[in-house]
């Protein structure tokens, strides 16, 4: 059991509404209301993605709405690529042809992506591991601002990969029923 | 205050179980035929009253137009919602029936809420009898897969049987509190429970703290219309359809016909549970009788679909929970329906692991109920019970799109907080939808809730309003709203798309009160006078008859006299001391009881007092 589990569980014996089942409206309010927040806060912390959302958002990072929605520069030639199968597979879907080669087609892309995605995640790992190091370190501030630009970037590029690849899928599911 | 109980209120039977004070074990109650069972079904008496259970199964056959089953398939649906249900189910809608559907019984309309009350009702004087205590409290049992409309709703029908309903809980989240409790055992749990008419799957973590045992859930799905009904259905299509082939016959759902076949598939349905095939032999009306050889194997192949129904469920619940099926420890079923074989070898060969079958599947969600109960009534536990809402929360968007607030399996209690404004200068109200489910578009997904919200007249984008959407430990949605730049707090009138308002259910509380109920002390008043009349007349029969010339003079005038103060005490209205010289009598009597059991004149009878011989 990881540290943030066990603070968890901790936490949850204490507010749990359960425990104040007999006490008065006033104190079963509070608890209701602080272990829904604490629920809230372990449902956040412990997914990787959701983590840093909320770390970006906290140090004035990133805005709610506000996201970024151009292809990443490397990325651009794929998604150009990615882009014409797709409009393809509409056009052979429309004109009622045969969608087999071209599925097979989106599916590679589909793969690719997904291991890009897999990519991503994992240098979000190590960065969100340099940003905790550089707490502890108690780093620059300009070294720190660097940290979170490459947390934000990186989600960035994240959120774009995920919708491409449940575009495809969308599509996919369309031409195979 | 009264008692805690705990309640099964399930679609087939219903069950109430507590916690023996002395050996900290849950028990279930038996009702007055014998069995914990109550059957799900009620039915109302040309002269008004209500009956419960066994009782109201018997008139099934009698007056199906007066008595309904199943009544959980229509807990929290809309009219439009149930249109599939009415094609095998005797249910009779009311057509003028809007939001919240009314059933007719005989010539009256009740709501699904009402109707399970009745039976809630009848588990609690079972309990009161039982425990000799009042009963006004309980924990009940719902599907975990059940949605927001269908949890209000049975907390509805808690209330409208005067009960103060302390906790919903799902039922196989308390059927693993039952099982823990029982087997000690830690890890990961994955509880597939397949009733009557709902079907669960919920994969929960056991840890062991310091503190106590946690039983956390960490996924859950299912199907709230899936179950044993669904095989009774496609048997009954089945027989139906061979029947018609040979005769020209009605099977209209509400005929007796039906309900008399539907009786004799089900009793065949169990038999195929214990035996490779078996002969089924139904008497037509003109003296005919339809044969049929049914093998187990014929019965696979009509279910397998059901089956395999439950299974996509099962693999979404793994996938959210991060699990292969490898890396569940333990496998518990629940419910009648998994005695059925096909399933139990299906549940097995996907998880690769033994079955846990030690409970009675039957009565395993009742016990958990009853510790759930045990926990609250003590308030501090060294058991905690940390559950997750199956569906996702989310709210409209512009083009009728859905944004998620809440996730799916998100631990409960769980929020979120969304921020308002104004589009328009001097708008005074923003719409506000709130659904329940996973798909994309508003229009697939549970409307829970529309609502506007009051917005002081301003310029366009100054109103600041936050909204906060909570999901309470019994799976129920709480709406409050903040204004931003005054902090001032905002009640909010949510109406409940598919529920029943808070003046409608204070009407069926005082209603269905007139129905059936008197109060506790009153109802063991007549059940300890009936006793003694039965006590009475019983002695008064065995001292008229020739052996009990044997007894001697002595006990003879002990009984008389236990006889007399009885008698006097069924004048009075105290049902404690009614009882206590019932009691007094039963003992004065056990030699006179014996000596008549051994005479020829009486068979075998297990029972000792002379109103049994």
């Amino acid at each position: 059991m990881d540290g943030l589990e066990q603070k968890f569980l901790q936490f949850s014996w204490k507010l749990h509404p359960d425990n104040f089942v007999n006490t008065d409206e006033r104190e079963r309010e509070i608890s209701l209301q602080r272990s829904s927040r604490l629920n809230d806060a372990y449902r956040v912390l412990r997914d990787p993605v959701a983590r840093v959302e909320y770390l970006l958002e906290l140090e004035g990072m990133r805005k709610e709405g506000e996201h970024k929605q151009q292809a990443p520069p490397e990325l651009l030639e794929e998604v150009f690529e990615l882009n014409e199968s797709l409009d393809e597979l509409r056009e052979a879907k429309s004109a009622g042809a045969n969608l087999d080669t071209l599925a097979a087609k989106l599916r590679a892309a589909e793969k690719n992506f997904g291991e890009k995605l897999h990519e991503v995640d994992a240098e979000m790992k190590t960065a969100a591991q340099q940003w905790d190091a550089a707490l502890d370190a108690n780093a620059s501030e300009s070294d720190r601002e660097a940290i979170l630009q490459r947390l934000n970037e990186l989600l960035n590029r994240r959120s774009y990969i995920r919708n491409l690849v449940a575009g495809v899928e969308k599509e996919l599911q369309g031409a195979t029923c | 205050m009264g008692r805690i109980v705990g309640i099964d209120l399930g679609t087939t039977n219903s069950l109430v179980a507590y916690v023996d004070a002395q050996t900290g074990q849950p028990r279930c109650i038996t009702g007055p035929y014998g069995s914990t069972l109550c059957p799900s079904i009620v039915s109302l008496d040309p002269d008004g009253s209500v009956i419960v259970g066994e009782a109201a199964r018997r008139r099934l056959l009698t007056q199906p137009e007066r008595t309904i089953y199943s009544v959980k398939r229509l807990m929290g649906r809309g009219p439009a919602d149930v249109q599939n249900e009415l094609q095998l189910f005797p249910f009779r809608i009311d057509p003028q029936s809007k939001n919240v559907i009314r059933v007719m019984l005989g010539d009256k309309m009740f709501t699904p809420p009402e109707i399970s009350a009745f039976i809630l009702r009848e588990l609690r004087n079972w309990a009161e009898s039982y425990l000799e205590e009042p009963v006004d409290r309980a924990v009940i049992t719902v599907p975990a897969y059940f949605n927001d409309a269908q949890r209000q709703a049975t907390k509805d029908a808690g209330r409208i049987a005067g009960l103060e309903v302390l906790r919903l809980v799902n039922e196989p989240t308390a059927a693993a509190l039952a099982y823990g409790l029982h087997e000690k055992q830690r890890g990961h749990v994955a509880v597939y429970d397949l009733g009557g008419g709902t079907f669960d799957i919920s994969i929960l973590k056991l840890i062991s703290t310091s503190e106590g045992d946690i039983y956390q859930v960490l996924s859950t799905n299912g199907d709230t219309h899936l179950g044993g009904d669904d095989i009774d259905n496609l048997l009954q299509t089945f027989v139906h359809e061979r029947i018609r082939e040979t005769e020209d016959l009605d099977f209209s759902p509400h005929g007796e016909l039906a309900q008399d076949l539907r009786k004799s598939l089900i009793a065949a349905k169990h038999e195929l549970s214990e035996k490779e095939s078996i002969t089924l032999r139904f008497a037509l009306p003109g003296g005919k009788t339809f044969v049929h050889n049914f093998s187990r194997a014929d019965f696979e192949a009509l279910i397998q679909n059901v089956v395999a129904r439950t299974m996509g469920p099962v693999k979404q619940a793994l996938a959210d929970a991060h699990l292969a099926p490898a890396a569940i420890e333990e496998v518990v079923l629940v419910g009648g329906t998994t005695r059925t074989p096909l399933i139990r070898r299906t549940v097995q060969e996907f998880f690769g692991r033994k079955l846990h079958t030690e409970l009675n599947p039957d009565e395993v969600v009742a016990l958990g109920a009853a510790v759930q109960a045990n926990i609250l009534e003590r308030g501090v536990s060294d058991m905690l019970l940390l559950d997750v809402t199956p569906l996702s929360l989310g709210i409209e968007t512009y083009g009728g799109a859905v944004s998620k607030i809440i996730p799916r399996n998100s631990t409960i209690p769980a929020s979120a907080q969304e921020q308002y404004t104004t589009g328009v200068d001097n708008q005074t109200g923003i719409d506000i939808h709130v659904l329940q489910g996973e798909r994309e578009l508003a229009k697939d997904c549970r409307s829970l809730a529309r609502f506007t919200l009051k917005v002081p007249p301003a310029p366009a984008g100054l109103p600041r309003i936050e909204v906060g959407f909570l999901i309470d430990a019994n799976g129920i949605l709480q709406v409050a709203a903040k204004d931003m730049r005054t902090g001032e707090q905002h009640s909010i009138e949510v109406q409940p798309s598919y529920g029943i308002n808070d003046t409608e259910i204070e009407r069926m509380l005082e209603e269905s009160i007139e129905y059936a109920e008197q109060d506790f002390a009153e109802r063991q008043l007549i059940e300890a006078r009936t006793e003694s009349e039965a006590i009475l007349s019983a002695t008064t029969k065995a001292l008229a008859n020739p052996q009990s010339a044997e007894i001697p003079a002595a006990e003879r005038s002990n009984i008389e006299a236990a006889v007399a103060t009885l008698k006097q005490s069924v004048a009075g209205t105290n049902y404690k001391l009614i009882r206590k010289r019932i009691d007094e009598l039963n003992h004065a009597t056990e030699h006179l009881a014996e000596l008549l059991m051994n005479s020829a004149v009486t068979t075998a009878l297990a029972g000792r007092n002379l109103a049994e011989v």
